[in-house]
């Protein structure tokens, strides 16, 4: 634990030495996707990785994020971090009625229901004039941010600040008592219960968790982009980076989506100023399908089958 | 003290040349793949056209242009970042807009921020909250979405029409066009019969149409996107809208490319739609003729949009306005370009252009032309005139309008 602290305030002294390092604003902006990812793949892989339970709906948890966030900004003008709360806060409400959806669903059925569950508050926003609806909604950034060098490197800390919360989240769900729970239902649901697992508490415990880290993802969006509509916000896109990622990764341990993260969210950026065009989701798909053919413990199985702990 | 004169002079000449030597950067990010892909390669092809006309000239203040555009794939969320790196690691001299509103709205704060001239690319209101004053739209519909619907609705109230049915798609641009169609029928006293929105993407439109049919409208105002423009299209063909119709279509997004127009062939006829340009006698001009024809041949190879009358056109006039404000401001300083083309009159190919405080043309042209006599899938009836006539505006109207919608289709 002292160790991850550690690391977690190394982690942070960096991200907020970055400007020093950097004048570059297209760090920032590159760096803010890769660290949203990181949050994305990680808060996914606490109901997808740990209880088996996959979420094809991931836009629609960043999308109530960012438009809580929007929403509260517009009528209230609250700072940013209230927005993250208020956002996390709602995207946690929509885990929990997921989480509900677990009672009678399972595998692919729930996976579906998280899809319609995207579409139907995507129809919603699409109707929500308030926000935008269809036509979105510009919203502008502030012009000077204290102790920041911009607005950029200000949204690229605090993006670094979720991350890190939300990395230490999964890490502590994964080696405390509520892990093992979440793995024995992925195993096998019927003989966890069977066992004394509360199966139903931690189903809801991850689904809200893993919602409210999403939104909390989600709610610095708007002032990520100047602009909010509903077809980017909710876009597939969401869904299959925070799949991919943890796939690729390893979803077995909490660095997995992290590896997975940095790795995809890298290329993708890298790919979209050199080959220019749609090929990044393409990359994607095509390191989805070789890991989960080849290696479908990720890149964590495949340096674990090289590199073996000594006994 | 003469020697340090003379070395500090010649260093200052050898920058200069070096400085001379440098092309001029031109940046943006264009729609190549994703929703709008089709349309945006084919005005990146005409920019393209535009850098290389130039270049052959000898560039622009004795410098040669060199074009970066990155494909953005229709994400707005893309966007931001493929500017910040043009600006920051491209270090491009000046910026044009990607084509679209989605994809052009996260780019305003950056420019203000940064004070930089952005033109525009057939976006839509985008500059309506910002205020950027160095923003300017090469749009022909201008401020507001009035422009669009009036010639289809003047013509209408002539035919005295006296209800309207309104569809449109549940997203930016089609709401953004409807609110002006609606506006409109408003003040003309229209009753809505229908006015219904759709989810984007839809592709069965068979239960809409029968709605629409059952309103007995006298009008329909469609505002669609590509793939929903053709299964309208489609739809109406096979189930018809009603007798009582006298004129269907206004914001269809789509009919204006020619891979859509080759699919659909007769299917068009009797629809009447806002385009930028047709080949219609009162918007020929000689530059367009000569430029589509070039262009012509390089789609062929480039395999994009072989007839290119909505977008490229407009992009080579965006190179064009570039290229007079720095020629004759003999500057690439954004304040003093947009001072210059706040100011000044653009000549075009597409026609001399003013911008209005907001960046918008000050005089909105959106011709609504009724297809006709279309026959066959053969894409190159589409160049002859007379298969898309203008009903209005007045300026380019090159016809009157046949109706009712079924005895145009026939």
């Amino acid at each position: 634990m002292k160790r991850f602290l550690l690391g977690s305030s190394g982690v942070l002294a960096l991200a907020a030495s970055m400007p020093l390092v950097f004048q570059n604003e297209y760090f920032f902006f590159a760096g803010y996707v890769v660290l949203q990812l990181i949050v994305l793949a990680t808060a996914w892989n606490i109901l997808g990785g740990y209880a088996g339970y996959v979420n094809f709906g991931s836009g629609a948890f960043f999308a109530v994020g960012a438009y809580t966030a929007v929403a509260l900004y517009k009528a209230f003008a609250l700072p940013l971090g209230l927005q993250i709360l208020a956002g996390a806060a709602a995207a946690g409400l929509l885990g929990f009625g997921v989480g509900m959806l677990t009672l009678r669903l399972r595998g692919i059925f729930f996976s579906i229901a998280t899809i319609a569950v995207a579409i139907v508050l995507e129809t919603v926003v699409l109707n929500w004039h308030y926000v935008g609806g269809a036509k979105g909604l510009p919203t502008l950034r502030p012009t000077e941010t204290p102790f920041f060098a911009s607005h950029t490197v200000y949204l690229f800390f605090v993006m670094a600040v979720i991350a890190v919360i939300a990395v230490g989240a999964a890490r502590y769900v994964e080696t405390s008592w509520i892990g093992r729970g979440l793995r024995a239902i992925r195993d096998n649901e019927g003989a966890a219960e069977c066992s004394g697992v509360p199966t139903l508490k931690l189903k809801l415990g991850a689904a809200t968790l893993s919602g409210a880290l999403m939104g909390a993802a989600g709610a610095p969006y708007a002032q990520y982009l100047s602009f909010i509509e509903p077809t980017s916000a909710f876009s597939l896109n969401h869904a299959v980076n925070a799949l991919a990622m943890p796939i690729i990764g390893g979803m077995g341990h909490w660095i997995g989506p992290v590896i997975g993260a940095v790795l995809l969210g890298t290329v993708q950026q890298v790919v979209t100023v050199t080959i220019s065009s749609e090929i990044n989701v393409l990359v994607v798909g095509v390191l989805l399908v070789v890991f989960v053919v080849a290696a479908p413990e990720g890149i964590l199985g495949l340096f674990r089958r090289f590199f073996p702990r000594k006994k | 003290m003469k020697i340090r004169n003379l070395f500090a002079a010649a260093l200052a000449a050898l920058s200069f040349a070096a400085v001379a030597q440098q092309p001029i950067k031109i940046g943006m990010s264009m729609p190549q793949t994703g929703a709008l892909g089709g349309g945006g390669k084919a005005a990146l092809l005409a920019l393209q056209m535009w850098v290389e006309d130039v270049n052959a000239k000898g560039g622009l203040l004795g410098r040669k242009l060199q074009f970066i555009a990155y494909d953005d794939q229709t994400n707005p969320a893309l966007v931001p970042g493929i500017y910040t790196k043009l600006l920051d690691v491209d270090k491009v001299d000046l910026l044009i807009a990607p084509y679209g509103t989605n994809v052009t709205a996260p780019i305003m704060p950056l420019v203000k921020q940064r004070d930089l001239l952005l033109m525009g690319n057939f976006s839509f209101d985008v500059n309506a909250q910002i205020k950027h004053d160095k923003w300017f739209n090469n749009a022909p519909w201008g401020a507001g979405a009035l422009a669009w619907g009036g010639p289809f609705l003047d013509a209408g109230q002539k035919l005295g029409a006296k209800t309207i049915a309104i569809m449109a798609a549940d997203a930016e641009f089609a709401q953004n066009l409807c609110t002006g169609a609606r506006a409109i029928a408003k003040a003309k006293g229209l009753q809505f019969v229908y006015d219904q929105n759709y989810p984007p993407n839809s592709v069965d439109f068979s239960s809409i149409i029968r709605a629409v049919r059952a309103a007995k409208p006298d009008l329909v105002f469609i505002c669609s996107y590509p793939a929903e423009s053709a299964a309208i299209v489609r739809a109406v063909n096979e189930l018809g809208v009603g007798p009582t119709v006298q004129m269907i279509g206004g914001g269809m997004v789509g009919l204006q490319f020619a891979p859509i127009m080759e699919a659909l062939g007769p299917m068009l006829n009797g629809f009447v739609n806002y385009n930028s340009w047709v080949p219609e006698k009162t918007m020929a001009n000689p530059a367009v003729t000569e430029f589509l024809k070039r262009y012509s041949v390089r789609a062929k190879a480039e395999k994009v949009d072989p007839l290119g009358y909505y977008l490229p056109p407009f992009n080579y006039a965006i190179g064009q306005m570039l290229e007079q404000a720095v020629t004759a401001t003999k500057s690439i300083d954004s304040k003093v370009l947009a001072a210059y083309l706040h100011k000044t009159e653009m000549k075009t190919m597409v026609g001399n252009i003013r911008f209005d405080t907001v960046g918008e043309w000050s005089t909105p042209r959106v011709p609504q032309a009724q297809f006709r006599g279309i026959k066959g899938k053969d894409i190159e009836q589409f160049r002859e005139a007379g298969k898309q006539v203008i009903i209005g505006p007045a300026a380019l109207k090159t016809g009157d309008i046949i109706a009712p919608f079924d005895k145009a289709r026939n």
